[in-house]
């Protein structure tokens, strides 16, 4: 139920068995149909959530009612809104599933009692804010600096099953593109 | 609360489950039931249905998958089978509302089963111990969800448990079921509430209440 988070964990820090089953126990199991909502805009962000199996998106919606997708995750992989999650504050973004999923999901109340009673909780949940704060500072360097032929180029080759997995449009609003330019630039690859 | 919460009603197609289900199927929730009888159940989505086009609610096949993908989870299943479902959703309602509705009546209706330091809902925290255990909708009939307001005066619905969180979020559903919910204190006061139970059973099966009876508590 917990296998691929678990194996996540260890890959970060070592856990003992008796480690393993402590933090279990503050681990909600929970399977999410496609289109379902994990959260939604304006409500707190209570849960961290690793995909165990499955691909859910975060994105934002402009006035104009525009969507746009600030992460994808699949398997293996962490999503929630953060800022909400530590702050309180209402959520900014929308997560949902773009596929049939099961998630391992952290609750904000045990987040904090495991920072506070395992400190190798601690070291990992450094190790992921850590790998959050570069992931974002690179997609904030690629929005502002790089041209859309590169964006999508360099997207494909570091993320390429995701570009299998999800919808041509969910791309498109990824890279702050129409799907009609991301179509172009998608020719423009397989002409070279 | 925006983000639609999922809700697992197991035993969903007894007198209480059936009555809580609709109860609370205008609400923006996402209802998942589970019952033994299959066609019971699957008039009881069309009943649902037909009543409100807009409900969310679908059939699970078994208590575990319901619970899996629920966020709450309703047991309506008699006091004496609490042991054999919880071994099966254990896993799966980890830290999740599970609430109890049973109350733990001899088969006399004039005594309770349980040990008088304990409770239906204290020994399904015991069996559930990384779940967030609640009672509530068991000072209730079955009758009173088609008409919360009785002789002009709305029912009180009392709600018990540890988690202060849980009990708000129980305290919502209980008010989209048309009740005024009360917040009665921690899981202990379950016992309380079983034999306040208890008490209108006999009541009303002295004074023929027909079933339709409920709590409400009097103050300026």
């Amino acid at each position: 139920m917990h296998e691929l988070f678990f194996e996540s964990f260890n890959t970060k820090v070592q856990l003992t068995k008796e480690e393993e089953l402590q933090i279990a126990k503050y681990l909600t199991p929970k399977k999410l149909r496609k289109k379902q909502y994990l959260l939604q805009e304006g409500d707190p962000c209570k849960y961290v959530a690793f995909v165990e199996k499955g691909a859910l998106r975060s994105y934002s919606v402009d006035e104009k009612g525009n969507e746009h997708i600030i992460q994808f995750a699949i398997e293996g992989w962490t999503i929630s809104d953060l800022y909400s999650f530590l702050t309180d504050e209402p959520a900014t973004y929308n997560i949902d599933a773009i596929e049939d999923s099961e998630l391992t999901l952290i609750s904000k109340t045990a987040h904090e009692e495991l920072l506070l009673t395992m400190p190798k909780f601690e070291t990992f949940t450094r190790l992921n804010i850590t790998g959050a704060y570069v992931a974002m500072q690179k997609r904030l360097t690629s929005i502002i600096s790089s041209l859309s032929e590169d964006r999508y180029e360099s997207f494909n080759a570091i993320y390429p099953d995701i570009v299998q997995r999800v919808p041509q449009h969910m791309i498109a609003s990824y890279m702050g593109l129409t799907p009609e330019t991301l179509s172009r630039v998608r020719k423009k690859m397989v002409g070279r | 609360m925006q983000t639609k919460q999922t809700i697992a009603i197991i035993g969903a197609t007894g007198n209480m489950g059936s009555a809580i289900a609709k109860g609370i199927s205008k609400g923006n929730y996402r209802l998942l039931l589970k019952g033994n009888d299959q066609a019971a159940l699957d008039a009881l989505v069309g009943d649902i249905k037909t009543k409100n086009a807009h409900a969310d609610v679908d059939t699970a096949v078994c208590p575990a998958d319901a619970s899996w993908e629920a966020d709450i989870i309703i047991l309506d299943v008699p006091f004496s089978a609490e042991a054999e479902i919880a071994a099966k959703i254990r896993e799966v309602a980890n830290q999740k509302i599970v609430i109890s509705i049973a109350n733990p009546l001899n088969e006399s209706y004039n005594g309770l089963t349980t040990a008088s330091d304990s409770s239906a809902a204290e020994e399904l925290q015991k069996l559930l111990p990384n779940s967030k255990v609640i009672k509530a909708f068991n000072t209730s009939f079955a009758a009173d969800f088609n008409s919360p307001v009785i002789d002009g005066k709305q029912s009180d619905a009392f709600i018990a448990g540890n988690d202060e969180e849980a009990v708000q979020i129980v305290s919502e559903i209980v008010a989209t079921a048309g009740f005024n919910p009360i917040a009665a204190g921690d899981l202990s006061v379950s016992r309380t509430l079983e034999n306040m139970q208890l008490l209108l059973i006999q009541l009303g099966m002295k004074n023929n209440y027909n079933w339709l009876a409920g709590w409400k508590i009097l103050h300026h």
